[in-house]
């Protein structure tokens, strides 16, 4: 082998591995739970299924075309071509169309009263997540959507403008969200873990900026995190902290954004209450850290053109500094 | 096809004599004998001919111009502001006849109390935004910003038969008239009322502003006063009536003025007429709680006194104005400083009904109250 071909090859495996590392966050054929599973396990079977007829039919029209002359005899008569052409693929048809009605319409968590209800509402471009507590109390977030391991969750699946569809290809196939119309998706996670889900339906500009991470966590994990979330933002401690809430609370953030506890309380916008405690920042386009908050609050416009925040330009500096700390701070 | 000779002797001659003509132009031109002098005038038929041309050209580019109505009285007082200092001195203005150095401009510049009955209103307009050639009639210094060439045009309709009373109320506005001793008129000069003082059409601190589409600027932050002078200084806030006078403050004229409006309490707006209460009151929920699902936040999340020192307070700031501003914002006119930035997105997100209705309801805001209503703003929406 030439050098240049080990060179080919190094890279082909490179772009192999660059995709199998995809395959972790965002795959259907890497299912971690129930539901996704039924996806995989149909796309397997129907693929693998497929490729044997097609190889089937392929040795068969070989043979008809060069094969010897007893074995091409043999294929010339009329059972052959009412046998495979006309009972074989109307019996392979029925069965599968009856088997993927019975692995598509069977839910295994249907019927689990232990369901944890959670709304999604798509937004032009982000999600607005609403958990309930025991009480039934509303508890606000975005962007990302945290789930107890092992429970059935309820997904109420809105949308306040157009319409987008909410996929996890991890966890389940995609469902739309209509406008004027409430969709509900159930999905349970087997095993803890991060996976990343995506808007899968045109929804305007920054549509392909429009992700989120789904983070699985174990039950009781789960509901820690959820009282935490529950509760409102902390008292800043340190001077620079304090002035980015100074900041936050005078420069109009409030007039689009909540931040739970203090007077901030926008209903337009993501509500920022934990903001710094999410694992990325403009709906699963940048990380979550002071840099990229700074980038956001100035340059929003440049990362995800067209979404619907005006850039905040009239910051200096050190303002944006103490801004972004703050931010982070909400954890 | 073939010339016949004659055909052929005829055309050598034709261009024997255009060719010698355009030598002989040049040679002219060349020669420096023409004069360019001001102080010769053109001859009488140069004189009519460039007239006519000059009133055809306006005729035909003013055709499709509109005009709005121009018997607002705020109007003719804000067009009388920029008046005083942008046109008076070529023009002069009643009592203050033309000076002897406009004088000797070719053409001289005409008197328009006498000239402006003799042009339709769409054609003073046009010749106000893009000035004329060859006459020294500058351009309009914003070309977007029609709505201030509207105003001038509605002041100089008046002109014809202004007397000079009537002139220097509606010029100098709030500005105290010149009674200065021999010393200072030797030491500053007489023009108390020159281009730059503000208060011939802002507020002072013993009045408003001289017309509902003029901002009161007491009480704003320093900084914001300041950043806006220094945005209309560079052009980065276009209007033609503010850029000519921010660029003649230096930097530290700029943080004066800028301090001095901050530095005295706003005057109350009237108190809005019973008619009025409806619309006021819709500006009140949008000024307060904003739309959400249209994606308009609260007014006072940024135009309050709590705000921060970037933003303009509105309280009190005449319906004129603000909605003028707000429309700006909107058609894309007001962009290029930081704050503008902002502002244009959200007021693209307003009808004409609402930028109506949050006018009116800054222009009867009591100006010490934006921190009540701020707290209205969040305790309203924390009980949805």
């Amino acid at each position: 082998m030439s050098a240049h071909a080990w060179t080919r090859l190094a890279a082909a495996a490179a772009c192999a591995l660059a995709v199998g590392g995809c395959e972790g966050v965002q795959s259907a054929l890497a299912p971690q739970g129930p539901e996704a599973e039924r996806v995989a396990l149909l796309f397997w079977a129907l693929t693998i299924g497929s490729a044997a007829i097609l190889a089937g039919v392929v040795a068969l029209a070989t043979i008809a075309l060069v094969g010897h002359a007893p074995a091409r005899r043999r294929l010339d008569n009329e059972t052959i071509i009412i046998a495979g052409g006309i009972v074989f693929p109307v019996i392979t048809l029925t069965a599968v169309l009856a088997w993927s009605e019975i692995v598509m319409g069977a839910n295994a968590t249907r019927g689990d009263d232990n369901v944890v209800r959670i709304g999604v509402v798509g937004e032009r471009w982000w999600w607005r997540v609403i958990y309930r507590d025991a009480e039934g109390r509303r508890i606000e977030s975005a962007n990302e959507l945290r789930i107890p391991v092992g429970r059935a969750v309820e997904i109420e699946l809105t949308s306040a403008d157009v319409i987008h569809s909410f996929w996890v290809p991890k966890l389940a196939g995609k469902l739309d969200m209509i406008p004027g119309r409430r969709n509900i998706l159930r999905l349970k996670a087997d095993t803890p873990g991060v996976m990343r889900g995506q808007c899968a339906e045109y929804c305007g500009g920054p549509h392909a900026l429009m992700s989120f991470h789904v983070v699985a966590m174990a039950e009781p994990e789960f509901a820690r995190w959820l009282a935490r979330e529950a509760a409102g933002a902390e008292t800043p401690g340190d001077p620079v902290t304090q002035q980015g809430h100074l900041l936050f609370m005078t420069s109009g953030c409030g007039g689009c954004h909540a931040v739970r506890g203090t007077t901030a309380v926008g209903t337009i916008g993501p509500d920022l209450t934990h903001v710094g405690g999410r694992m990325s920042l403009a709906a699963a386009t940048l990380p979550n850290d002071e840099a990229a908050f700074a980038r956001w609050i100035r340059d929003g416009q440049h990362i995800k053109p067209e979404n619907l925040m005006p850039p905040f330009g009239i910051f200096n500096e050190s303002e944006l500094a103490a801004l972004s700390r703050y931010m982070t701070s909400l954890k | 096809m073939r010339w016949s000779p004659k055909l052929k002797r005829r055309a050598v001659w034709i261009m024997t004599t255009v060719l010698v003509l355009a030598l002989g132009a040049f040679l002219f031109a060349a020669s420096g004998l023409y004069s360019v002098a001001a102080s010769r005038g053109h001859f009488a038929i140069t004189a009519l001919l460039l007239e006519f041309a000059m009133r055809r050209s306006v005729a035909t580019h003013s055709l499709l111009v509109t005009e709005p109505d121009l018997r607002d009285p705020d109007l003719i007082r804000l067009g009388a502001g920029h008046f005083h200092g942008g046109c008076a001195p070529c023009h002069g203005a009643p009592g203050e006849p033309r000076n002897s150095i406009a004088r000797g401009m070719l053409p001289e510049p005409p008197d328009l109390a006498a000239s402006v009955p003799t042009w339709s209103t769409s054609e003073l307009f046009w010749i106000v935004k893009n000035g004329l050639k060859y006459t020294g009639m500058p351009a309009w210094p914003a070309q977007k910003r029609d709505d201030e060439v509207w105003a001038v045009i509605a002041f100089i309709r008046q002109l014809p038969g202004m007397g000079e009373a009537a002139y220097r109320t509606l010029a100098l506005g709030n500005a105290e008239p010149v009674q200065r001793d021999a010393r200072e008129l030797v030491q500053i000069g007489s023009r108390a009322d020159a281009i730059s003082t503000c208060a011939r059409c802002h507020d002072d601190e013993d009045a408003a502003p001289t017309s509902r589409f003029t901002p009161a600027l007491a009480e704003q932050s320093a900084r914001f006063l300041a950043e806006a002078l220094r945005a209309y200084a560079n052009g980065s806030r276009p209007s033609g009536i503010m850029q000519p006078i921010a660029a003649r403050l230096r930097a530290d004229d700029i943080d004066a003025v800028a301090a001095y409006y901050a530095g005295f309490p706003r005057r109350p707006g009237q108190p809005a007429p019973p008619e009025l209460m409806d619309q006021v009151a819709r500006g009140r929920t949008i000024a307060t709680s904003g739309v959400p699902r249209g994606g308009i936040p609260p007014c006072l999340a940024c135009h309050s006194a709590a705000a921060a020192a970037a933003f303009p307070r509105l309280a009190g700031q005449p319906a004129g104005y603000v909605g003028q501003q707000l429309r700006l914002f909107r058609d894309g006119v007001r962009t290029g400083t930081a704050q503008a930035d902002i502002m244009a997105v959200i007021a693209k997100r307003l009808d004409d009904a609402q930028i109506a209705d949050v006018a009116l309801y800054f222009a009867h805001l009591a100006p010490d109250t934006p921190s009540a209503a701020q707290h209205d703003a969040t305790t309203g929406e924390a009980s949805r």
